[in-house]
C-alpha cells in the first residue's frame, strides 16, 4: 500500500465509522441519531493572543433528523460523505462543483419537487461539515476548487511529476498555485523574501517592472480572496523555507480583511487556522495613511461606502485589531471616508508603484 | 338617454339608410341634424355599455337568463329550478342557440313581447335589491338574435295568475324598439311543456365566438352562482356534457322588499315624481313627504317645510324653486338610518350550505381520444374542512349595505381564491382593482393566529407565485356585498371601487372572521406540519439509507423499516425525554488536528492514532454525556437561530470576496 493510498484509507475508514455509529443509533439503540459538527462562523470564532491567529470556539451546532428543519441537510451531510467515499474508493479527484453535480438529485414526488442541493454554496458547506466531522482538511478528501492564486519568481516547484522554475526569464506569465496540495512540493528557493500583494493586476504590473530580479523577491497572489493552496504556500515559505513575507493590498477594508487572511485567518476557516495561517507575516500596506502620506491624488481616491464604514466600524471593534497602529489606521478611514487602490499609483506614472512606492514601504520595514 | 344628438359623421351615414337619403346630396355644406334615436337602436350601437362586447355575447348571455331566473323565482319565494343550456349549432356561421328554463313567475302574456323585446320597459325599476337593474339583458339578446340571424326567438311563459302556457315567436324591430309577434298561442294541457303552475322559458339563436378563456369564464359563473343560490337546483349543459347542481338547502333568502326613498337622498326628481304619483285634491306637501319618504314623520315633515319658509298649497302647485328648498333642508336634516328591507343578505345559513357543498366543474379529456370523443364534464365537491361567516351593515352614501363574508378552508380546496359578489352576482374580471383585493392585502394574516413564516414553510411550493401569506393557503375567501347602489368602479360592473367607508366595513368583516377561524386553522396547520414532516422523512429516509448502505454494508431493508417507524413516532410526539439523545461524533480537537502539512507527510503517520483515539474517546465518555446532551436539546431553538445568523454572515462574506 502506498502511502496515499494509506491515507485515503484512513479518510474512507472514518466515513464508515460514521455511518456505522448512525446505524447502531437507529438499529440498537431506536433513537434519532444526532451529528456535532463545531459551528462555523464569527460568533465561534475565537482570537488567539498568544498564538496571534483565529481559532475555532467551542459551540456546536447538532444536526440531526429530530428537527424537520434539519432533515435535508442531515441527508445531505451523509451523501456527500457516501460520495466522497466513493471518490477516494475510485482514486479518482473532483473540484468542489464537480461533487456539488455528482450528488445532484430531486427530491420527492411529482407534486412537491425540490432541489437536494438550492446551490453549490450548500455542497460546499456540507464538504466543510465532513472535514470538520472527520477532522481531515479537504485536500484529504481529493476534493479541490478551481485554482486562483499565482505566483512568479526564482523558486523551483514539482506539480506531479514535473519540474517547474517559475522564475519565468520572459516575464510573461505568473505559474498558477494547484489547489490539490498534495500534487505539489517546493524543490528550491532562491529568493530572499515573499512579497504577496491583493490582485493579479498589481501583481503583472510589478512582474514587468523588474523588481522582482532586482530584489530577489517572490511574487504571490491569492487574486482576491484567497484559497487554501494559496495561504498554505505563504505559511510553508514563512515557515519552513524561513523566507520574510509581506503584504500589500488595498486602502479600504475589504483590502485590510484580505490581507488579515493570511496573517491571522478568517472566520470562516478559523478551524484550519493551523495550517493556513502565517502569523509572522507583516503587513506593509497599503495604509490609509498612505493615501495622504504618498499624496494620491483626489481624482485616484473613492469614496466608502456605507458597506466600508460599517465593516471599518467592525474591525475596530475586533479584538485582533486592538493595536493602536490599526486603530489609528482605521480612525483615519472613518473620518475621512475615502479609499484607495494600488493601481491609484500608476497616476503617478507606470512604474512608480513598483519602482518608488514598494521599494520605499519595504526599507521602512528593514527587509531592504 | 331618450335622444341623442348626432354629431359624427359616422352616425349620420347610418341613418342615411332609413330616413331621407337626399338631403347630403342636395346641400354640400354638412348639416348638422338632430334626430332621435330608437332605444334599441342605441343598445345596439352602445352594447359595450351593457357588457355584450366582442367576446363576451355568451357569457353575458348565459348570466342576464341565470339572473332573470333567479330574480323571477326570488319574487315569489319560489326554490329555483334553473336549466341553460348552451350549444354549437352552426360551427361555421358560429351560431349558437342557448336556452334558459325556470320555475319562476313568467311573464303576462300580454306583457311577453314587450318584456322580452323593448329596451326600458322592465318590472325591475323599483328601490330593493335585484341583481338586475336596468332590464336590459333579455333585450339585448333578442336584439343581437334579431340583428344576426333569421331566426326568432322562442319564448314559453306561464304565470300564476293566468295557469296557462303561452307559447311566442317574437323578434325585434330594431329601428323603432318595438317587439314583433310572429306567433302567439296557448298551449293545450297536453302540449304543455311546463309541470309546475309557472315558468318561463326563452331559447335564441346568437351569432357569437367562445374563446377557451371565455369559456372557463362561464363555468366559473356557473360555479360561483350555485355557492351563494345553493337553494336553487341547476343544471348546465354545454357540447361538452351536463352537470347538475343539486339543491342543498330549502333556505330561501330574506326577500328584498320594495320601499320608499330615504329623504336624506332627495332630490328635485324624485320629490317631483312623489308629489306626482300620490296627488289627489287635497294633498299637501306635508302629506306627501310623510307618506312617500321612509323615516319622515308628520311633525318632521311640517318641520321641514317651515324651515323652508314656503306657503302653505296643495303640493303639486309649488314651483321648483320652491321644491328645491325643500330638498335643500333635507339635504341638512339628520334623519334616521334608512332601513334595511330593500335589501337581501344571503344569510349565514345560506351561505354556510353553498360553501361547504362547493363544487367546481371539471372538464375531463377523454384518455382514448376517439372522433366522437369529447372532453366531458364532471362536477368535483370540494368539501372543505372548516367554513365561517360573519357580516356587517352600516351606511354608506347614505344607503344601507351589507356586507359579508365568508371562510372556507382545506379538504380538497387546493389553492387560494377569492369570490365576489354584488347583490348575489358574481364579479368575475378586474380582480385586481377590486376594493376585495385591497382588503385582502391590508389585513394581516397573524390575526388568523398565524403568522406568515409559519405559512410559507408549509405551503409555499414552486408552483404558487404570489408571496402573499394568505394566497399560499387552501382557501376560498367569500365577500358579498349588498346595496341598492353598489360603488362600481366601471361600467361593466366587474368590479367595486375602494370606497373608505365600504373597505372600512370589509376589513372589520374579514378581521372578525380571521379571529373566529383562528382556533381551527392552527390546528389545521399542526395537522399540515406533520404532514409535511412525514413527507419529509418519506424523501429524505431513503437518500439517508442508500448513502449509509454505500458505504457500510448493512441491512437496507430492516434500517429503513426502523428509521421509518422511529421517524412516525417521531412526529406522533411519542419521542419522551427518557430517549436521550446522544452525541455520535465529536470533534477533533483543533490543536490536534494539526500535521497535515502541505509538503511532506510526515504529519500523517500521527494520524490514524489521533483519529481512533478521538473516536473512541468520544464513544467512552457519551454515556456520561446523554443527561448532558438532553437537556441542551431543550435550548434548542436558540442554536438553531444562531446557527442562522453564522450561515448568513458566512455568506454575506463570500459575497464580498473580490
Amino acid at each position: 500500500m502506498t502511502a496515499k493510498d494509506r491515507r485515503h484509507q484512513q479518510v474512507i475508514k472514518k466515513i464508515r465509522q460514521i455511518m456505522t455509529d448512525i446505524n447502531n443509533e437507529i438499529m440498537t439503540y431506536q433513537r434519532m441519531p444526532v451529528l456535532v459538527v463545531p459551528k462555523i462562523g464569527y460568533d465561534n470564532t475565537v482570537w488567539s493572543d498568544e498564538k496571534k491567529v483565529l481559532t475555532i470556539g467551542t459551540k456546536t451546532v447538532q444536526i440531526s433528523p429530530d428537527s424537520t428543519k434539519k432533515i435535508p441537510t442531515f441527508a445531505q451531510y451523509l451523501v456527500m460523505a457516501n460520495a466522497i467515499r466513493q471518490l477516494l474508493d475510485e482514486e479518482m479527484e473532483s473540484t468542489i462543483r464537480g461533487m456539488y453535480y455528482a450528488t445532484l438529485s430531486t427530491v420527492g414526488d411529482e407534486k412537491n419537487k425540490q432541489k437536494f442541493w438550492n446551490s453549490q454554496e450548500n455542497s460546499d458547506d456540507a464538504i466543510k461539515a465532513l472535514e470538520l466531522l472527520t477532522g481531515v482538511p479537504r485536500e484529504e478528501f481529493s476534493v479541490t476548487s478551481k485554482p486562483k492564486g499565482m505566483l512568479s519568481g526564482p523558486i523551483t516547484l514539482r506539480v506531479g511529476g514535473d519540474l517547474i522554475d517559475c522564475n519565468l526569464g520572459s516575464r510573461a506569465t505568473s505559474q498558477l498555485i494547484p489547489t490539490n496540495v498534495r500534487d505539489l512540493e517546493i524543490v528550491e528557493v532562491k529568493a530572499d523574501f515573499v512579497m504577496v500583494v491583493e490582485k493579479d493586476t498589481v501583481l503583472n504590473n510589478i512582474r514587468k517592472s523588474g523588481f522582482m530580479q532586482k530584489y530577489n523577491a517572490i511574487l504571490m497572489t491569492g487574486s482576491g480572496e484567497p484559497d487554501r493552496a494559496t495561504r498554505m504556500m505563504v505559511k510553508t515559505l514563512n515557515e519552513e523555507w524561513k523566507k520574510p513575507v509581506v503584504i500589500f493590498a488595498d486602502a479600504d477594508p475589504w483590502g485590510l480583511g484580505i490581507a488579515l487572511r493570511y496573517k491571522i485567518g478568517s472566520e470562516s476557516l478559523s478551524y484550519d487556522s493551523e495550517r493556513l495561517v502565517t502569523p509572522n507575516a507583516q503587513v506593509l500596506g497599503m495604509m490609509f495613511s498612505d493615501i495622504y502620506n504618498y499624496s494620491i491624488p483626489e481624482v485616484a481616491r473613492l469614496a466608502a461606502t456605507e458597506e466600508d464604514i460599517n465593516r471599518a466600524f467592525d474591525m475596530k471593534k475586533k479584538p485582533w485589531l486592538q493595536e493602536k497602529q490599526w486603530q489609528k489606521e482605521l480612525d483615519l478611514f472613518l473620518q475621512n471616508k475615502e479609499k484607495c487602490e494600488l493601481d491609484a499609483f500608476f497616476k503617478h506614472g507606470f512604474k512608480y508603484l513598483a519602482e518608488n512606492d514598494l521599494p520605499q514601504k519595504l526599507r521602512e520595514s528593514g527587509l531592504i | 338617454m331618450k335622444s341623442k344628438v348626432a354629431l359624427k359623421p359616422k352616425d349620420s351615414s347610418i341613418r342615411s339608410r332609413h330616413s331621407s337619403t337626399n338631403i347630403l346630396q342636395e346641400d354640400k355644406r354638412r348639416l348638422i341634424r338632430y334626430d332621435r334615436k330608437a332605444e334599441s337602436e342605441f343598445f345596439v350601437d352602445n352594447s359595450a355599455l351593457a357588457g355584450f362586447a366582442g367576446e363576451r355575447i355568451l357569457y353575458m348571455s348565459v348570466r342576464e337568463l341565470i339572473e332573470n331566473s333567479l330574480d323571477s323565482c326570488e319574487t315569489n319565494r319560489i326554490l329555483p329550478s334553473i336549466s341553460v343550456s348552451l350549444k354549437l349549432i352552426d360551427p361555421i356561421n358560429d351560431m349558437w342557440c342557448i336556452s334558459c328554463t325556470d320555475n319562476g313567475v313568467g311573464i303576462p302574456a300580454e306583457k311577453v313581447p314587450a318584456a322580452v323585446c323593448s329596451f326600458l320597459t322592465s318590472g325591475k325599476y323599483v328601490e330593493k335589491q335585484q341583481r338586475g337593474l336596468f332590464g336590459v339583458g333579455l333585450k339585448m339578446i333578442a336584439a343581437f338574435s334579431s340583428k344576426d340571424t333569421d331566426h326568432p326567438l322562442r319564448v314559453w311563459s306561464k304565470s300564476p295568475d293566468e295557469g296557462t302556457e303561452y307559447y311566442f315567436e317574437l323578434r325585434t324591430d330594431i329601428g323603432t324598439n318595438k317587439p314583433i309577434t310572429l306567433i302567439k298561442k296557448a298551449l293545450k294541457e297536453t302540449e304543455s311543456s311546463m309541470r309546475g303552475e309557472c315558468g318561463f322559458k326563452i331559447e335564441a339563436i346568437l351569432r357569437a365566438r367562445l374563446s377557451p378563456i371565455t369559456k372557463n369564464k362561464i363555468y366559473d359563473y356557473i360555479n360561483q352562482t350555485s355557492v351563494v343560490n345553493p337553494y336553487s337546483h341547476l343544471v348546465f349543459e354545454t357540447d361538452e356534457g351536463k352537470v347538475v347542481f343539486n339543491r342543498n338547502t330549502e333556505i330561501l333568502p330574506k326577500p328584498a322588499i320594495e320601499v320608499l326613498p330615504h329623504p336624506a337622498d332627495m332630490d328635485l326628481k324624485t320629490l317631483k315624481k312623489a308629489i306626482i304619483n300620490f296627488m289627489n285634491q287635497k294633498t299637501t306637501l306635508q302629506g306627501v313627504l310623510c307618506n312617500r319618504f321612509q323615516k319622515l314623520s308628520s311633525d318632521k315633515a311640517r318641520e321641514i317645510i317651515g324651515l323652508a319658509g314656503i306657503e302653505t298649497k296643495p303640493a303639486d302647485k309649488y314651483d321648483e324653486h320652491e321644491l328645491i328648498r325643500v330638498v335643500n333642508i333635507c339635504k341638512q336634516t339628520k334623519f334616521q338610518a334608512p332601513n334595511t328591507d330593500h335589501l337581501s343578505p344571503i344569510g349565514e345559513e345560506i351561505l354556510t350550505a353553498g360553501m361547504t357543498s362547493e363544487n367546481v366543474i371539471v372538464t375531463r379529456k377523454d384518455p382514448n381520444p376517439t372522433e366522437q370523443s369529447r372532453a366531458q364534464l364532471s362536477l368535483k365537491a370540494l368539501k372543505p374542512a372548516l367554513t365561517a361567516y360573519s357580516s356587517k351593515s352600516g351606511i354608506i352614501n347614505n344607503r344601507p349595505t351589507i356586507v359579508e363574508c365568508g371562510i372556507a378552508y382545506g379538504g380538497d380546496i387546493n389553492s387560494f381564491k377569492l369570490y365576489r359578489f354584488a347583490n348575489k352576482i358574481p364579479l368575475l374580471y378586474d380582480e385586481g382593482s377590486d376594493v376585495a383585493r385591497e382588503v385582502m392585502t391590508e389585513v394581516e394574516i397573524n390575526k388568523m393566529g398565524i403568522s406568515k413564516k409559519e405559512v410559507k414553510e408549509q405551503f409555499s411550493n414552486q408552483e404558487s407565485k404570489s408571496d402573499r401569506a394568505i394566497e399560499l393557503l387552501p382557501i376560498h375567501i367569500f365577500f358579498h356585498i349588498c346595496s341598492t347602489k353598489i360603488p362600481y368602479k366601471t361600467a361593466g360592473k366587474e368590479s367595486i371601487a375602494s370606497e373608505p367607508e365600504l373597505k372600512k366595513y370589509m376589513k372589520s368583516c374579514l378581521t372578525d372572521l380571521y379571529r373566529k377561524v383562528s382556533a381551527q386553522i392552527r390546528r389545521e396547520l399542526r395537522v399540515k406540519e406533520a404532514e409535511n414532516r412525514l413527507r419529509l422523512y418519506n424523501h429524505y429516509i431513503p437518500l439517508i439509507i442508500n448513502a449509509i448502505s454505500g458505504s457500510i454494508r448493512i441491512n437496507s431493508k430492516s434500517l429503513y423499516d426502523t428509521f421509518s417507524k422511529l421517524a412516525e413516532k417521531h412526529i406522533n410526539g411519542e419521542m419522551s425525554d427518557n430517549h436521550a439523545f446522544k452525541k455520535i461524533i465529536s470533534t477533533p480537537n483543533t490543536t490536534e488536528s494539526k500535521g497535515l502539512t502541505m509538503l511532506e507527510g510526515e504529519g500523517l503517520e500521527r494520524n490514524p492514532d489521533f483519529i481512533n483515539k478521538n473516536i473512541k474517546g468520544t464513544k467512552a465518555s457519551s454515556k456520561n454525556k446523554v443527561k448532558y446532551e438532553s437537556n441542551k436539546r431543550r435550548s434548542k431553538k436558540k442554536v438553531l437561530t444562531n446557527d442562522q445568523i453564522t450561515m448568513d454572515s458566512f455568506n454575506k462574506s463570500k459575497r464580498k470576496e473580490k
